[in-house]
């Protein structure tokens, strides 16, 4: 059972733990996957598949689909260190912990990662880079402020999931605007690799995801667990409420990953 | 590869018009790099201009097909419909915009009533974001949304 903790209320040691762990699933496949594998997966499911639905972005199964991803990734973690409480951060970016410390996801916030965590010397190597590099690259602030927590109570305040026509243009929906105000104005603000289609090529990724998904959660506490849109039959082009999400398991649908105490971790 | 493809479809059935599209963006030719032979239509908003040292060109084939390099190497644009909302408090719209592997989380906003020269914008905020690096091969490399 993971609790997954605030990067604020960690201990160096945790900090340590995690990046480690990072590191060790970098060149140790476990459990069928391996960690440029996540990559592959970002890239692949970013786009529309053959099946014609936008599995992963601008459509209604964003939130489950990263829930599944980062659930996965968490499970992977915990096997290759052996420790079955390591567990993913969250990063609250509203508040004044950075992650990018040099105990943790690498100091370096302005170019080139070439010296200490996440380095290549550190054991590091970025994949399927758009940029022509073999450092990972970071450009904190220079596309994108940080969200206040003024945005955030704003966004939080959207009380209808989703809606037609499900995609990156719907006003009146809360995935669409945590989606755009949150979740892409981060992988703006950190810049870089971040700002990329292979942005899991970054570490904090994964704790800006898990920031994404814990206010998925608060925001299901306080509309309802099961609230997901569209809820049953054949919206073209999306993810229903019971439908398979790609390249998840069979039953890996949104209704299944709707209730995090099912689903082995919790926000601390 | 068969959006590749298409597109050189494209340009070689617009050479017919290649004589009056050179008379009419005649320096602009003259400037360019390419061979006069084979030169696609021409439209007066494509560009080849220097921008904090790195060469950008842009063509506009219409939407979706549009092609950008920067320092010769091609970045692949995908089309997207979308919201913006703005930082500065202003009132959010939809308009359709350019994402590519680099700014994949940030579309910029292409030609339309409300915007215009989309695409040298958008060259420009790559040139930004490499930040003195240059594209890999990755980044030519398109999907669909």
């Amino acid at each position: 059972m993971a609790v997954r903790k605030s990067i604020a209320d960690m201990t160096s040691a945790e900090k340590t733990a995690f990046a480690n762990a990072l590191r060790q699933f970098k060149t140790t496949p476990v459990n069928g996957r391996s960690y440029n594998s996540y990559i592959d997966q970002h890239i692949t499911y970013f786009a529309r598949t053959s099946d014609n639905i936008s599995h992963a972005h601008q459509s209604p199964s964003f939130f489950p689909w990263h829930r599944e991803y980062l659930r996965l990734l968490e499970f992977d973690l915990q096997t290759v260190s052996g420790n079955p409480n390591l567990f993913l951060p969250y990063w609250d970016w509203t508040g004044s912990v950075s992650p990018f410390t040099a105990d943790f996801c690498g100091a370096i916030t302005n170019g080139s990662v070439s010296s200490g965590n996440f380095s290549p010397n550190w054991g590091w190597s970025v994949y399927r880079s758009s940029i022509a590099t073999s450092f990972l690259q970071r450009r904190l602030g220079q596309n994108a402020s940080r969200p206040t927590a003024t945005t955030v109570n704003n966004v939080q305040s959207y009380s209808v999931y989703d809606q037609s026509p499900w995609n990156s243009t719907v006003s009146n929906s809360y995935r669409n605007r945590n989606e755009i105000e949150l979740h892409n104005r981060v992988h703006n603000y950190v810049g870089g690799h971040m700002g990329t289609r292979e942005a899991p090529n970054d570490p904090v990724f994964w704790l800006h995801h898990c920031n994404i998904d814990r206010l998925w959660w608060l925001w299901q506490q306080s509309r309802g667990i099961d609230t997901y849109q569209p809820r049953t039959g054949t919206t073209p082009g999306v993810i229903d409420n019971t439908e398979r999400m790609r390249p998840f398991a069979t039953g890996k649908t949104p209704s299944a990953l709707r209730d995090i105490t099912t689903l082995g971790y919790s926000y601390a | 590869m068969t959006d590749v493809k298409r597109r050189d479809v494209l340009r070689y059935s617009a050479a017919g018009a290649v004589t009056t599209a050179t008379a009419l963006y005649g320096v602009q030719a003259l400037t360019g790099s390419e061979p006069a032979e084979g030169k696609p239509r021409r439209d007066p908003r494509d560009f080849d201009e220097d921008y904090r040292g790195k060469r950008i060109r842009g063509r506009h084939f219409g939407r979706g097909r549009d092609e950008l390099h920067v320092n010769d190497r091609p970045l692949a644009l995908t089309e997207v419909s979308t919201l913006f909302v703005p930082e500065d408090g202003s009132e959010p719209y939809v308009a359709v915009g350019y994402i590519s592997a680099i700014n994949h989380y940030d579309p910029v906003e292409i030609d339309d009533a409300r915007t215009q020269d989309g695409l040298r914008r958008l060259g420009r905020r790559i040139v930004d974001r490499l930040n003195g690096l240059e594209l890999s091969a990755e980044a030519g490399k398109g999907h669909f949304h």
